[in-house]
């Protein structure tokens, strides 16, 4: 069923961030692609689709990472994509775009919140968590440890 | 009923009438004066004055009655003058009523026919001159109340607030300028139009609360938008000397610019926050990442990671300081420690301070100095124009790639001192380059955004060469590279 070992694009402005994330997906043994803003993201999984994205919500292209969630839904080749938003502004502007509860996280349109600087070992349990519930996978490693 | 101190002018040519005259007024306290001729009898009034009656005979020498009684009613208007003839001829009478005669006394008179008159004559005098002084105190009281009316109304429309009376039937009683200005719909409103007519319900709520008669009379203050100006409105009663409510006064004043400010400082917080954020998150994400074993079996990677997160810190401190400093330059608290220098020398301190980063990125780092302008004085911080070259220097390398070329030239422009620093890097649009001196403005792009920053560089570069009185310009093509110039004002020439 599944061709290709599980495919995560984690998209994000601050280098850093990035480059933790990916270190850690690709040690867990996903097949990570990073980008550093959500067009090139976008180009990109128009010829690879992700199984799981992972993206910062303050991106400049996109008005948010919430804007670029709700572009996947409409999108039929990744409405189902498990979305992770990962974010340094819990509240911005006034904003608290912290989800209370599961209704929140729907009308996000996203699968998962976290505030920055996310725990691997958190980051690692959901995606398995979302994987799973997405459908059933045989394909994705474990965390090497 | 005597008569004290009443001044009586007997003015005729036979002496019979004017001892007459004296014989009959005298015992009643009358004091008594007389002259014989019209000339005689007006030397005499302006000489004493203060007669309160005149008696004038019509037929004398050098001056007539006719003519003496003009001359006396000019000289005094108070005065009372009876005409004493023998010739009851109307036409005589009524000519020397026109004149300002107040009455006419018939020759030859018994006492009473003259005391009558006379003392009708002082009543009526009394009551003219009482008559004047309330007239005349009233004229005074009504300018007065006129004055202060005008001054406080004066003073009310030159307010740059605008003030609204209105009354306890919510009727507007009063609108400045000011008012007009705010609520345009006011200007076409006339007084005692309801107060709902003004279709401003935030204001009519104000009022109505102040006039609530359930609370008692209340100061309320509210901020209210109105047409994209935000308005600080004060309301209060109007009070009667006994406490009662007549209506109230709100007076309006214009916070918009304060609101402005307001919002940038918050906005300022919030980006200060978030750009504080970011780094320390990923240094921490590093740190968890090493710490948790991830990296374990990989120490270059673990050192590569540390090293991130060094220059992470790096840029966290730098940040600190350049907001320390521009707070500090905002509030008035930048010391700058102003001295003769040449430019020159500071120049070349911030090259040799970048040289390594450019050496790092094989970077062609160049300085040179046009005819004479090493010997250039300038009236400058040193530690100032150090944080200004450095932040130029470091931008040029930062923002070009490998193997690019840096130019940092120190030229005369006239009175100025011209320092430019050029690089063939990345460039920017014109858009872009209209924001690069804003706090924290930062490009993003691919080519951007591997360099550590905090887009607070610029601004505060522009903040120090504004101390200095210079200016500070660039010009910059996307892919072909950016020229920032600065210029200094000219303190002295060497040795001179
Ligand atoms: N020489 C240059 N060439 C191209 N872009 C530049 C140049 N200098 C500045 N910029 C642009 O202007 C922005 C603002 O510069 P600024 O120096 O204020 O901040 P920064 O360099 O990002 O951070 P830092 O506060 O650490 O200096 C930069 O992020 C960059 O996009
Ligand atoms: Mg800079």
């Amino acid at each position: 069923m599944n061709a290709h070992p599980t495919r995560i694009v984690a998209i994000d402005d601050d280098v850093d961030a990035l480059e933790c994330i990916g270190y850690v997906l690709r040690n867990a043994g996903y097949e990570t692609h990073c980008f550093a803003t959500a067009t090139e993201a976008l180009a990109a999984m128009a010829q690879t689709p992700p199984d799981v994205v992972i993206t910062d919500l303050m991106m400049e292209t996109l008005d948010s990472g919430f804007g670029f969630a709700r572009r996947l839904r409409e999108d039929e080749r990744f409405a189902k994509v498990p979305i992770i938003v990962v974010t340094a502004a819990a509240s911005q502007r006034g904003f608290d775009f912290t989800p209370r509860d599961e209704h929140d996280l729907a009308a996000m349109k996203v699968d998962a919140v976290f505030a920055k600087p996310v725990a691997p070992d958190e980051l690692l349990a959901t995606i398995r968590r979302l994987l799973g519930a997405a459908r059933p996978d045989t394909t994705s490693g474990g965390p090497a440890r | 009923m005597t008569q004290e101190n009443v001044r009586v002018l007997v003015v005729d040519d036979e002496l019979g009438m004017r001892e007459g005259c004296r014989k009959i007024l005298e015992p009643e306290g009358y004091i008594v004066e007389s002259a014989e001729d019209g000339q005689a009898g007006l030397e005499l009034f302006q000489r004493r004055g203060d007669f309160a009656i005149a008696l004038v005979d019509l037929n004398m020498p050098r001056m007539g009655g006719m003519k003496l009684i003009g001359r006396l009613r000019e000289l005094d208007e108070d005065v009372v003058i009876f005409v004493i003839t023998a010739y009851a001829a109307i036409e005589t009478a009524v000519e020397a009523t026109r004149r300002g005669a107040y009455g006419y006394i018939p020759k030859p008179f018994t006492p009473d026919e003259l005391l009558l008159p006379v003392r009708n004559g002082i009543e009526r005098r009394a009551l003219a001159i009482e008559a004047k002084r309330l007239r005349e105190e009233r004229e005074r009281r009504l300018l007065e109340v006129a004055f202060e009316r005008t001054k406080a109304s004066t003073i009310i429309s030159c307010m740059t607030d605008g003030v609204l009376v209105i009354n306890r039937d919510k009727q507007i009683v009063l609108r400045n300028n000011g008012m007009m200005r705010i609520l345009p719909s006011c200007a076409t409103l006339s007084l005692s139009s309801p107060l709902s007519a003004l279709e401003c319900p935030e204001l009519e709520k104000l009022i109505e609360e102040v006039l609530s008669t359930d609370t008692g009379p209340v100061i309320a203050s509210r901020e209210v938008a109105l047409d994209r100006c935000v308005y600080m409105v004060n309301a209060s009663p109007v009070l009667e000397p006994n406490g009662d409510v007549m209506g109230a006064v709100a007076v309006l004043r214009d916070i918009t610019a304060l609101k402005k400010l307001d919002v940038a400082k918050s906005m300022f917080i919030s980006m200060v926050a978030h750009e504080v954020k970011n780094p320390l998150a990923a240094v921490e994400n590093y740190l968890t990442v090493i710490l948790k074993g991830y990296v374990d079996g990989e120490p270059e990677k673990q050192r590569d990671m540390l090293e991130r997160s060094m220059v992470r810190l790096n840029t966290l401190r730098t940040m600190v300081s350049e907001l320390i400093n521009l707070t500090a330059i905002e509030t008035g608290n930048f010391t700058v420690k102003r001295s003769v220098l040449g430019l020159t020398q500071v120049v070349t301190e911030a090259l040799d301070a970048c040289r390594e980063r450019a050496e790092g990125k094989k970077q062609e780092l160049s300085f040179s100095c046009a005819n004479g302008a090493e010997d250039v004085q300038i009236l400058a911080d040193r530690d100032s124009l150090f944080i200004v070259c450095t932040n130029l220097i470091d931008n040029a390398i930062k923002y070009t790639p490998e193997g690019g070329a840096i130019r940092v030239q120190v030229a005369q422009n006239g009175a100025f001192l011209k320092l430019s620093v050029e690089d063939n890097g990345i460039g920017m649009s014109d858009e872009e380059s209209e924001h690069v001196f804003e706090e924290f403005f930062r490009v993003k792009n691919r080519q951007t955004v591997k360099e550590p920053g905090t887009g607070l560089g610029l601004s505060l570069v522009k903040r120090l060469v504004e101390m200095h009185d210079g200016a500070i310009s660039l010009r910059s093509t996307p892919g072909a590279g950016s020229t920032f110039t600065l210029s200094l004002p000219i303190a002295a020439r060497m040795g001179m």
